[in-house]
């Protein structure tokens, strides 16, 4: 493989081994293990790469069938089976290596000045066992969504079909590289690849305008982050002259050093830019985790097809903010401010677009709230400081929610493009549509925080933590959220997957030939998922259940203490809830809300019946018990559903004056910047008009000047020198 | 002497070639006439695998240049000789396919290609000169040929009042130089240019150049800037490229100026470099010299209508980027004792770009050499004018798309070749802490910009004008001229990422620089050390 960048390899591989030499990764590192690991971990990243080639072969060659689907399961199959075996040598029976490098080829190197200032970022993998527990959901959800995909997308066969593909398969890529890059750059190169497909994805579309429009607000709001990720890149160079993980973790003058002054508490002697670097980290990933402010723009990215959804939007690219942070939690650990600053974004983010996804009536709209939420209760877990808590809740997640999404993209698929649960209703009870419905269960359960499923340990790690860290307030916001969580996951599941059946189709209705819409519509049938849809949604029902198993072996606790993140957590247990030791008391604090919020979802939409245990009563799809409700509540609920106006605040507060603005930069930019920019160009020119004459063509004219120019120059030098 | 011998091999393969080619170009068979190029070809070859096996002289401050500088020639030399074939007596020999007689007092095939050879031996004599007369005569050699080759490239009158020109003013440039290296001779007692260095490190630890070295030094700089086209001996540059044909004026853009800088090098090497830089005067000399000529060459490009004088004011623009690697030097680690990095040194850079610059030039005139119209005397009047490459994307793709890339090559855009090149230069002047010539250097590459990407505008954008007072262009016939264009494109594309690091790392060892040591105390002992020991930490501090 090789970059354009590459051709800088004789940069550095050329230096000598003299004092100008930079020393080697990882030479001076102490205290971690520094192992091997094998060349076939590059498999893990290039095997997408490849794969995403194949598909602009098979857009070249105009495929029509589904081989770029089973191009693409191949190979994120095979990058998943190298991500296990990567998993299983670094966390080893003999202890595995606890952090290994592995090599590419080199990328970009830079080499100026005389004390060795180097620019080294090498297309190099860092692996540890952070780096395995993200590969893992990452490869193997990929591998599972790409065979879903191949049946969701099969209507697009031929050149769309290779173009999500390929988007598909460099978004892994991609996705790799951020995880596994072994310094800044390569993150930032991942980064703004996800970023790329993701966008890509999103106007899948493209002749739609909301999926555009959509599309580009993902992306810009995606830069507003980006540039602080950018910026804390910048300073991290600019302050510990590298950018290679190698060095940064584990060189005891870099990160190390900081942190220990930050666990004695010696925070005076912190300087002000390893303080700013993580609050510009944060940024970065507020942006691409959707954290408040920057959140609005995953609501509107599932204009994407639902396995997009379900993979870039739920369960893997938007973790990356986390990941970000996880992995820098040491240079975070070094500025309280920081760490607060996450907790309290992530917490109101959480509670925030909770309330906002109990209104809503899209069910993919509403899971896609639920995600920005959740992913606030995992910026909340690696800010206080209990990093296994917010990883596991992101493994949990990304099974249970990439179910929930692939459940509601299965509904969507069957009722042409129907997702509003007023229009659906009973949906376990139709024909071909049980493990859907089953899948979708369980994903509930999880995402509800029902005891002893995967999301309810993960979650309550992360609450636990809050009280135990002493983020009191951090943890009883998040509990009220937990509650909310559980009222509108089970609002779907009511409404739409149980009581009378009830279908009406959604706008991808396609009259047949001499049909009329409305009597396509009393002739619609829903056409129940296949057998690919099928296998998948059996395998993440399966695997969102044993996912809770990994739980009591603490899996998650493992994984991270031997990573970068490990033993920063703070050490003293003084928080409380109620009085009593949070990680106890906690099972059953966050049960009590959980199935609370259960069944008051089973009171205001449950059917009659045994699935809302009695005290439900609906009777018909269109309306509940709630609906009665929503005038009591007064405005509260209207704004709610509105999303608390956030669109329209920043439309008001941000674009509208950002559009004047744009208005007068361009008249000055016509006036002033473009004359100055036409001064500049014509400088050169009018130079160029005045030395013209002496190209006159004449030979003794040019012996005479060439003479003159001589003496000029010897004079000018001399003159120089004299002075 | 036997050494010596061995390491003129390349040089002694080129000269065999030459008279086989002098005798072949007057045979009176067409066929045999006509594999002139084919053997100046397989000599370059020849004497480019030499090269690489000959053994470097341990003796001059730069005793790896050789064996760079020869390679490159070879090089470089294939593909410029691709571009001439077929170029020398093209209406001549047209009459006798026609039936006229063959006269070989009329005949300039072998002349033609036995001067493109000596010219090339020139080349390579002075990559290996290890006294000021020998590179004197090798730099003689280089140019003297050429005055020739410009004038009988057409059958105009242009090209022979552009030989007149150049020989004129080649030889004030000559006279310049000359001058120069008798005043280096008169300051160190010695034209050998190892015992020059010894001499020199020995005066500037006692208290620095005296005048008349620096005198010497500068004028042979002056001197030497006619062969690299820099200001303020550049005058000639636009005329003679535009009287001379493209396959010609490419050779012009190369030969002369890798001979210049050469020299260059192999004198300011002479000098010790303390704390990395060169002493006040001639630092102050280069400087001026590298800024003037980049944006005098820029400048006037700027204003070109005739494709022709754009790229030969882009070419004096190019010695003045190269010159600021002249100016960085071998880099303080070198002089410390480190080897050559090109991120570093100066040298290397220049080495390097010379390749660079090499490859994309000759694809620029290339595509000039493969577009012609037939005018009314019956020569061939190549494409020239900017406007006979407007559109050039919708008649001649190829040819468009091989000056597209040799623009972006010249330009420096990454992730092509130029960009490869050019990056070494910037940070080689960065690590020589030269940071207001950098950023002149990179103004002027911005102001290159402009007529670069004109040129890429003009042929891939734009639609092209069918005028009734011009014929339309077509391809030349002589397939070698292809053959360059598309070699030359491919080898701009294809080196930035491929072997291209390789050449660089070659251009490295290239720049290997051993300064003379000092030797404090009486004894003056022989200047005989080996090139692992280490440096001598005596400084003038």
């Amino acid at each position: 493989m090789t970059s354009g960048l590459d051709m800088l390899t004789p940069l550095a591989d050329l230096i000598g081994s003299g004092a100008l030499a930079a020393p080697p990764a990882g030479e001076k590192a102490a205290g971690a293990v520094h192992g091997d690991i094998g060349a076939w971990v590059m498999a893990i990243p290039f095997l997408p790469l490849l794969g995403s080639l194949l598909c602009v072969l098979c857009a070249i060659f105009k495929v029509k069938s589904k081989l770029p689907a089973w191009i693409t399961v191949a190979g994120l199959a095979g990058a998943f089976v190298a991500a296990f075996v990567m998993f299983q040598q670094t966390t080893g029976a003999d202890g595995g290596s606890q952090w290994a490098v592995a090599k590419a080829f080199d990328w970009i190197n830079f080499q100026w000045g005389s004390e060795g200032q180097a620019l080294v970022a090498n297309f190099s993998f860092y692996v540890d066992s952070l780096t395995c527990l993200w590969m893992l959901f990452v490869t193997g959800l990929a591998t599972l969504i790409a065979l879903y995909a191949s049946e969701y997308m099969s209507h697009d066969k031929g050149p769309g079909y290779c173009r999500f593909f390929f988007a598909f398969n460099l978004f892994v890529f991609s996705m790799a590289c951020l995880v596994m890059g072994d310094n800044l750059l390569l993150l930032f190169l991942g980064w703004e690849g996800v970023g790329l497909c993701s966008y890509l994805l999103i106007g899948y579309f493209y002749k739609k305008e909301s999926a555009v429009a959509a599309a580009k607000k993902a992306f810009i709001m995606n830069r507003i982050g980006d540039l602080g990720l950018s910026l804390g890149v910048m300073l991290t160079f600019v302050h510990f002259g590298t950018l290679e993980y190698a060095q940064l973790f584990h060189d005891p003058e870099m990160f190390p050093k900081y942190l220990a002054l930050a666990q004695a508490g010696d925070f005076a002697s912190i300087p002000w830019q390893v303080e700013l670097i993580p609050i510009l980290l944060a940024v970065g990933a507020f942006g691409k985790s959707a954290q408040f402010p920057l959140y609005v723009w995953l609501p509107d990215a599932m204009e994407g097809p639902t396995p997009v959804s379900a993979l870039i939007h739920a369960a893997t690219m938007v973790t990356a903010g986390v990941y970000l942070v996880a992995r820098f939690l040491p240079v975070f650990a070094a500025n309280q401010a920081a760490l607060g600053l996450v907790i309290l974004i992530g917490a109101f983010t959480a509670l925030l677009s909770a309330t906002i996804a109990m209104r809503q009536y899209d069910i993919k709209r509403i899971m896609a709230y639920s995600t920005v939420s959740q992913l606030g209760y995992m910026f909340v877990g690696v800010a206080v400081l209990a990093p296994s808590g917010g990883a596991f809740h992101v493994f949990t997640h990304a099974f249970f929610k990439a179910t929930l999404f692939l459940c509601c993209g299965a509904v969507m698929h069957g009722f042409a493009g129907q997702l509003d649960l007023r229009k659906l209703s009973g949906v376990m009870s139709m024909k071909g549509w049980l493990i859907v419905s089953l899948a979708m269960l369980v994903g509930c359960l999880n995402l509800a925080g029902v005891p002893f499923t995967a999301g309810y340990f993960s979650k309550d790690m992360i609450l636990a933590e809050s009280f135990v860290n002493g983020h009191a307030i951090a943890g009883w916001v998040l509990l009220i959220t937990a509650g909310l969580t559980a009222y509108y996951t089970f609002r779907v599941f009511f409404r739409v997957f149980v009581g009378p059946t009830h279908a009406e189709p959604g706008e991808d209705l396609h009259p047949h030939e001499g049909e009329s819409m409305e009597e396509a519509k009393a002739n619609f049938h829903a056409h129940a998922p296949g057998w690919a849809i099928n296998l998948v949604l059996g395998i993440l029902l399966v695997g969102s259940i044993l996912v809770a198993f990994l739980y009591p072996m603490h899996w998650a606790d493992d994984m991270i203490a031997t990573s970068t993140a490990g033993g920063i957590g703070a050490g003293d247990h003084t928080g409380t809830v109620l009085g009593m030791d949070p990680h106890k008391v906690m099972y059953y604090v966050s049960a009590v809300f959980g199935v609370t919020g259960i069944l008051i979802a089973a009171f205001l939409h449950g059917p009659k019946g045994l699935w809302s245990l009695g005290i439900g009563n609906r009777s018909e799809a269109e309306t509940s018990r709630a609906d009665a409700l929503v005038p009591k509540v007064g405005p509260v609920a209207h704004l709610a559903e509105r999303k608390w106006l956030v669109d329209e605040l920043y439309h008001a507060t941000i674009a509208m004056p950002l559009r004047v603005i744009a208005h007068i930069s361009h008249a000055l930019d016509r006036l002033l910047v473009d004359g100055l920019v036409n001064l500049f160009g014509w400088l050169p020119r009018l130079f160029g008009r005045t030395i013209r004459p002496a190209q006159n063509g004449l030979l003794h004219s040019y012996a005479i000047r060439m003479v003159g120019g001589v003496g000029v120059v010897v004079l000018l030098v001399v003159l120089v020198t004299l002075l | 002497m036997e050494a010596k011998l061995a390491s003129l091999y390349p040089e002694i393969t080129l000269f065999i070639t030459t008279c086989a080619v002098m005798v072949l170009g007057l045979s009176p068979q067409a066929a045999l006439r006509r594999l002139c190029p084919g053997l100046a070809i397989m000599g370059l070859v020849f004497a480019g695998v030499l090269a690489l096996t000959t053994t470097p002289g341990a003796e001059t401050p730069l005793p790896m240049l050789p064996m760079y500088a020869k390679t490159l020639v070879a090089g470089v030399g294939v593909l410029l000789a691709l571009l001439l074939a077929g170029s020398a007596d093209r209406v001549y020999e047209a009459m006798i396919d026609r039936g006229a007689k063959f006269d070989a007092l009329r005949s300039n095939t072998g002349e033609f290609w036995s001067f493109f050879l000596f010219s090339m031996t020139g080349l390579m004599l002075c990559a290996g000169a290890d006294d000021l007369i020998w590179l004197f005569l090798a730099l003689e050699l280089v140019s003297l040929p050429t005055y020739v080759m410009v004038a009988v490239s057409t059958g105009r009158n242009r090209s022979k009042e552009a030989a007149v020109k150049y020989f004129f003013l080649g030889a004030l440039g000559a006279a310049v130089f000359l001058y120069g290296f008798v005043l280096i001779y008169g300051a160190a007692g010695s034209t050998d240019l190892a015992t020059i260095a010894t001499v020199f490190a020995q005066q500037q630890a006692e208290g620095g150049l005296g005048p008349i070295a620096i005198g010497g030094i500068m004028l042979s700089l002056l001197g030497l800037c006619f062969k690299i086209a820099a200001v303020p001996m550049h005058f000639y540059t636009p005329d003679v490229y535009q009287g001379a044909s493209a396959p010609v004026a490419a050779m012009l853009a190369f030969v002369p100026k890798t001979a210049g800088f050469i020299a260059i090098l192999l004198i300011l090497a002479c000098v010790r470099w303390p704390d990395g830089a060169l002493p006040e005067p001639i630092h102050a000399l280069v400087w001026v010299l590298a800024v003037l000529t980049m944006t005098v060459g820029n400048v006037l490009a700027l204003l070109q209508r005739s494709a022709k004088r754009l790229l030969a004011y882009s070419s004096i623009a190019h010695s003045g980027y190269m010159l600021v690697g002249v100016l960085a030097g071998p880099g303080l680690a070198q002089a410390a004792g480190a080897d050559a990095s090109i991120a570093t040194s100066g040298f290397a850079a220049v080495l390097f770009y010379l390749f660079v610059y090499g490859i994309s030039t000759v694809g620029a005139f290339a595509v000039l050499a493969c577009l012609e119209r037939t005018s009314p005397d019956g020569e061939p009047e190549e494409a020239d004018d900017l406007d006979d490459l407007r559109g050039l994307w919708k008649t001649h793709p190829s040819m468009a798309a091989v000056m597209a890339l040799s623009a972006f090559g010249l330009l420096g855009l990454p992730p092509l070749l130029g960009f490869v090149g050019k990056l070494p230069l910037f940070t080689s002047a960065i690590s020589a802490e030269e940071i207001p010539l950098v950023i002149i250097l990179g103004l002027n590459s911005a102001i290159a910009a402009f007529y670069y990407l004109r040129l890429v505008a003009l042929t891939l954008l734009e639609n092209p004008e069918k005028l009734p007072t011009r014929p339309e262009l077509k391809m030349a016939p002589m397939s070698g001229r292809r053959t360059a264009a598309l070699l030359s494109a491919t080898g701009v594309i294809v080196f930035a990422f491929i072997g291209g690091p390789q050449i660089a790392g070659f251009a490295e060892r290239g720049a290997t620089y051993i300064p003379k040591r000092v030797h404090t105390g009486e004894a003056a002992a022989p200047v005989d050390t080996p090139a692992d020991a280490e440096p001598v930490a005596v400084r003038d501090e």
